[in-house]
């Protein structure tokens, strides 16, 4: 089944389900199957911002104060986001694109990718500002052990639903042999790969950024980096949007309100889907051992932070139907909620201050003699 | 008609809510000094779900968040009847 870029057949994408139906033709929104991911549309660009609107100047001087320990900390945290951001800036298009059916989702998830794409130019001017030349950081991540166990699992569920896809576009269903290994292609298969995708992927958005977001709000706990920590903020916001649209795809599969067979394929795959979800645990409790292992910062531990992992990984979980894990019931880290409060409800002004005067510039307020000491 | 509900939380604390008064129940809740659980206030990350047991909710903006049967998001909603809820 080839894909085509304009399916010519009369299509009512009313009747189809998100994945694996017709190719999308008219891309129009006056009508919607899952009017939700019109509205995740709208509130994802009303989030709209640029990187390079937030000042992040004085952030050099406080990286410059801090300890080995606590740069570590900071440096190792952005590879490991950058990490997340490349492969989000790229796979919901690449993997999701050719097999979606409805015009809101597919728009959707070009919104949701591009989204990514700003988060990644941000890590870049944050690192521009912290070091002359950047490229080690860069070129660390695809080196460093630590990201690399974490790259392997997040990015092969996407690739195994890639390449199947492929075999499928290009050979349709059967039984075919790449490179001496044998593939069977039908599509219940692939929409058990599918399935699995799009749980690794609502993993990664749910709890995979949560150990960083901690570690860069601790900072600005303590008036450190905190052009860094309104972007991480920004971010934040929109990670909480593009996990629910992850969540909204596993419920609507799971409550047979798409596909029926999706109902069925998420009752067979519950175990594997729940594995899915506590490995990414497991793996960002790890990376909270390795963050620290060389020391911990001001207000943050280790323990900490694993009870973090696991109060935030308790709600996401039970968002998608599974039974809370942990025993962690209440916020370890209770100042991290002003971080994440969406700035469109006014909260009060002790309580929060407001994103809108972190989008157009910030007085930074660094003076001469203050970077005296660096070369620039 | 009286916009003055009761709400019972984990069978044990019972507070009045006035949802005439434009207040969400996550901030009746907060008021009543219970630390319900949040992040984005604004109906679009799920943080604030709570088990609805018994009752009805209004919602006063239209959330994002997918809504299991039973559940409700504390953030953007207000009593309709009296409730009882699960945090
Ligand atoms: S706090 Fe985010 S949905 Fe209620
Ligand atoms: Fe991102
Ligand atoms: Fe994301």
């Amino acid at each position: 089944m080839s894909y085509s870029t304009f399916n010519k057949n009369q299509i009512n994408p009313l009747k189809e389900p998100m994945f694996f139906g017709n190719s999308v033709n008219v891309a129009r929104y006056d009508q919607q199957k899952h009017s939700v991911f019109e509205k995740l549309i709208e509130k994802q660009i009303s989030f709209f911002w640029r990187p390079e609107e937030v000042d992040v100047s004085r952030d050099r001087v406080d990286f410059q104060a801090l300890t080995e320990s606590e740069k570590h900390i900071f440096i190792s945290n952005l590879k490991y986001q950058t990490l997340l951001d490349s492969v989000q800036g790229r796979s919901p298009n690449i993997a999701l694109l050719p097999i979606v059916s409805i015009p809101e989702l597919e728009t959707w998830i070009e919104t949701w990718s591009f989204f990514e794409t700003i988060h990644s130019r941000s890590y870049t001017h944050i690192l521009r500002n912290l070091f002359t030349d950047p490229s080690e950081v860069f070129e660390d991540i695809v080196i460093n052990e630590e990201i690399q166990k974490r790259a392997n699992d997040i990015s092969k569920y996407y690739d195994d639903l890639i390449f199947y896809t492929q075999l499928w576009q290009t050979h349709g269903e059967g039984e075919w042999e790449v490179d001496g290994a044998k593939h069977i292609v039908n599509m219940r298969e692939l929409k058990k790969k599918l399935f699995l995708c799009i749980n690794s992927v609502n993993a990664l958005e749910a709890v995979r950024f949560y150990v960083s977001f901690a570690c860069t709000f601790a900072f600005a706990e303590r008036d450190l980096m905190e052009g860094n920590s309104k972007i991480i903020r920004l971010i934040a916001r929109d990670e909480n949007l593009h996990l629910v649209s992850t969540q909204q795809i596993i419920n609507l599969w799971q409550y047979g309100q798409d596909d029926p067979e999706m109902k069925e394929i998420a009752e067979e795959l519950r175990e594997e889907a729940l594995q899915i979800f506590m490995n990414a645990v497991e793996q960002e409790k790890q990376w909270a051992h390795y963050l620290f292992r060389n020391g911990s910062m001001i207000g943050l531990n280790e323990e900490m932070l694993c009870q973090y992992v696991e109060y935030i990984a308790n709600m996401r979980m039970e968002a998608i139907g599974f039974d809370a894990p942990f025993k962690q019931r209440s916020n370890p880290l209770p100042w991290m909620n002003k971080y994440l409060v969406s700035d469109n409800v006014q909260v009060a002004p002790q309580e929060a201050e407001i994103t809108s005067y972190l989008v157009g510039q910030i007085d930074s307020e660094v003076s001469a003699s203050d970077l005296g000491d660096f070369e620039l | 008609m009286s916009q003055v509900f009761k709400v019972k939380v984990n069978g044990q604390h019972e507070l009045t809510v006035d949802a005439s008064q434009g207040n969400t129940l996550l901030e009746a809740l907060e008021q009543a000094g219970l630390e319900p659980h949040y992040h984005c206030r604004n109906g679009f990350c799920g943080a604030c779900r709570v088990q609805l047991t018994a009752g009805d909710v209004t919602y006063i903006n239209d959330p994002l968040a997918f809504i299991r049967p039973g559940d409700c998001l504390a953030c953007c909603c207000v009593p309709a009847s009296d409730i009882e809820i699960n945090q």
